[in-house]
């Protein structure tokens, strides 16, 4: 009973006066190194685009390969994982009444060893000694310190995951019978995913080391590839439900109305969780060596996961309706006209959800066998992923980063800062509709991705490229700005922005809310069942791919 | 009346000809997707016979044993590989399938899974999860072809399904005996 009271006296006196400063300079680190790994990798970003549009000539010291590999490490593997972890400890930190000192000593190590297993990728890219991409599977071979700094990496996630499942286990223990709050729901869903993911592409890495090092000589590439994308796919969905938690949580509170149905956001969560690690197939789609009927099967598999998201674009918009017209909002869209535009909090994500109606038709399109045949490889694929991670789940975490960041700082957001993110999100929006838009375009007409520029002998087909990849070029550019100024303003919030108390922002339940069923907690039934449906996705061609295996592929290093 | 619906709608789609064949087509797919959407329908339609029998259950089936032998006897007969070939080449086998399944061992589990103990619960999935492990390193080393119907690698591909199910109801059994749910509720 005492440590009952006491506790929840802790609780709400943590909530009160925000994190506590060693909880926040956990996150401030975490998110700190995620936005200058954003500006590294944007710079990159903007030089592959202006020398793939045949603007830029790169040094001789310096090639296309490098280059794309870095960007897509940096930021696809190492800015949103930074970010995510960085964003969900300050949550379970606000949420279950501060971090347990060894939750916190495992998320430190799980930083360190992602920092050093960062440097160990980097200095190989940078030596021209892994131009892999980002994808990293063979027959393209790497320096074996690549793939050294790639298992710190995946362990140092392992140890946040850990600590966050001590973390709330803990909460649970405190709080008998009651519901993790929903935002520590989200995180718990997240790690989940992060540790369940990382597992196959940890047996990838641990294949393709002794490969790359020479003691064995050839390699399973199909097997390698599946492994990756088990892990792969699921990474694009963790980024997404980091976004969602956000959107579902935090955005109804900033424009001041209250959460959808609780039940439903835990459902989008629990099937996001089963239904997403086989999804990994789409990506595969016309490799071959995988029965027709088996890719016929995985197509359930991949749209079952549009499910989820066509939930939460009902609620997200019955949400925004719902308080619109309680702010008086009229008409069957002049409503629109009573969100709260002006704020970048709202704005940033706003636009991060649109972007996905496009973004998520794409993917859907992608799916599709036949229509895959069109778009595989070339710089459709490009531009889709461009919309999803480099606007859905980007502009999400900019829009979380100008409430997160003064929160944990105990700064606050002012007028000026909230008008640059304003700008920041338009020329973001700007940039990616020219540049995704190009991607996509130019894509439909042939364009390879992952190539140099080049016009085949000036091949006339080649040639009539050059148009949208100048377009890519000036969209990328409009990019960068928006990186700068992104930078710009998390590191004002973080150290020079005026002092004083910000709000972490949870939207409450609806006064007639229905009770969440308990089963939504029960997460070893829920990863049981996740587990079955991955070997339910998995056995059929792991098996014909290991067992009916071709001879196998040497190390190929083509740069 | 809703659960009758339900169910039989299941049951009809998993009977059409081309989803059947598909199903078929893949001897995995066959055992472990076809044949226990089967006995979901079943399960399903179970709740319409319990509101609507609740005599005959509570006569023949009172502590939920005689509809759990039944369900295991149903389920042993078709983890058999030669009552998979039977079903393909014999058409009055395959019609028992689909009676069998539903009905024999759907509608019992759903009558006896409410009324057993969690004891009894975990020795029937500890139960099989033994069979699962047995079948599975059966369908994996064995240097014949079992069924005539399908390839080697088909059946070692089955084997590993059995495996990688019995691996997860392993985590199931060691999630109940290690989590005290008292401790969280």
């Amino acid at each position: 009973m005492g440590t009952t009271l006491k506790q929840s006296w802790k609780e709400k006196a943590d909530q009160a006066l925000g994190a506590s400063p060693e909880d926040a300079t956990l996150s401030k680190t975490y998110l700190f190194v995620s936005f200058i790994t954003l500006l590294i990798g944007g710079v990159l970003g903007l030089i592959q685009g202006l020398n793939r549009a045949g603007i830029l000539e790169l040094p001789s010291w310096l090639n296309y390969y490098q280059v794309l590999t870095a960007h897509g490490i940096l930021l696809i593997l190492v800015f949103t994982a930074l970010f995510t972890i960085g964003y969900f400890y300050a949550v379970l930190s606000h949420n279950l009444g501060g971090l347990l000192p060894k939750a916190r000593k495992m998320a430190w190590i799980g930083f360190g060893l992602k920092v050093i297993g960062l440097i160990f990728v980097i200095v190989p890219i940078i030596m021209n000694e892994a131009s892999v991409m980002f994808t990293f599977y063979p027959p393209l071979a790497a320096h074996p310190v690549f793939y050294f700094g790639l298992v710190l990496l995946v362990v140092g996630v392992w140890m946040c995951a850990f600590g966050a499942f001590i973390q709330v286990a803990n909460w649970r223990k405190k709080n008998k019978g009651q519901h993790v709050p929903i935002l520590s729901y989200f995180a718990t869903g997240v790690f989940v995913l992060l540790f369940f993911s990382s597992i196959p592409v940890a047996i990838e890495v641990f294949m393709i080391i002794p490969w790359a090092i020479g003691w064995v000589e050839t390699i399973n590439v199909m097997l390698s590839r599946t492994l990756f994308w088990a892990f792969g796919h699921t990474l694009v969905n963790i980024w997404y439900l980091t976004a969602v938690s956000a959107w579902y949580v935090v955005v109804p509170k900033i424009i001041g109305g209250r959460r959808f149905s609780d039940t439903l956001t835990r459902v989008v969560i629990i099937l996001l969780v089963i239904l997403n690690i086989p999804g990994g197939f789409h990506h595969q789609i016309i490799d071959p060596g995988i029965a027709e009927s088996v890719k016929f099967l995985h197509v359930f598999m991949s749209l079952a996961i549009g499910f989820p998201s066509l939930m939460t674009a009902y609620a997200m918009f019955a949400v925004f309706e719902k308080t619109a017209r309680k702010k008086g909002g009229k008409g069957l869209f002049r409503w629109f006209n009573k969100l709260p535009w002006g704020d970048v909090r709202f704005l940033a994500p706003m636009v991060a959800m649109i972007a996905f109606i496009p973004g998520g038709a794409g993917g859907i399109a992608q799916s599709t066998n036949q229509l895959n045949q069109v778009a595989h490889n070339t710089l459709w694929v490009v531009g889709h992923f461009h919309l999803t991670l480099g606007t859905t789940a980007a502009l999400t975490f900019f829009g979380i980063s100008y409430w997160l960041v003064p929160y944990l700082s105990k700064r606050v957001l002012t007028p000026a800062i909230n008008r640059l993110g304003v700008i920041q999100t338009i020329f973001w929006s700007a940039g990616m509709i020219f540049m995704a838009g190009a991607m996509h375009w130019v894509g439909l007409l042939g364009s390879p991705r992952r190539t140099s520029y080049t016009t085949y002998f000036d091949n006339a087909t080649a040639l009539s490229w050059d148009p949208y990849l100048i377009f890519l070029a000036v969209g990328g550019t409009l990019l960068m700005i928006g990186v700068l100024i992104q930078v710009y303003a998390v590191i004002h919030l973080m150290f020079f922005a005026p002092k004083g108390e910000t709000e972490f922002p949870i939207a409450e339940e609806e006064d007639n809310a229905s009770k969440t069923p308990y089963w939504t907690e029960r997460w070893g039934m829920i990863i049981v069942i996740m587990l079955l449906v991955i070997a339910m996705g998995y056995v059929i061609p792991l098996v014909e791919m290991i067992v009916n295996a071709p001879p196998g592929s040497p190390p190929f290093r083509p740069w | 009346m809703k659960h009758l619906i339900y169910g039989l709608l299941i049951f009809m789609v998993m009977a059409l000809p081309p989803v059947s064949n598909l199903l078929e087509s893949i001897m995995i797919v066959h055992m472990h997707m076809q044949m226990p959407i089967l006995v979901v329908s079943g399960f399903i339609m179970g709740r319409f016979f319990q509101i609507y029998f609740p005599v005959f259950f509570n006569k023949w089936n009172e502590n939920g044993f005689p509809g759990i032998l039944l369900f295991c006897i149903i389920m042993l007969y078709w983890m058999l590989p030669r009552t998979m070939d039977e079903a393909l080449t014999v058409q009055s086998v395959q019609i028992f399938k689909f009676i069998s399944l539903p009905f024999l061992a759907g509608i019992p589990l759903r009558d006896s899974w409410g009324k057993l103990s969690s004891n009894a619960k975990n020795i029937i999935i500890a139960v099989f999860t033994f069979v699962f492990i047995v079948m599975g390193i059966i369908y994996i080393f064995s240097p014949e072809q079992i069924c005539n119907n399908y390839l080697i690698v088909e059946q070692i591909t089955l084997g590993w399904g059995f495996i990688t199910m019995a691996i997860c109801m392993m985590i199931y059994l060691a999630y109940k005996t290690s989590i005290n749910p008292e401790e969280y509720e």
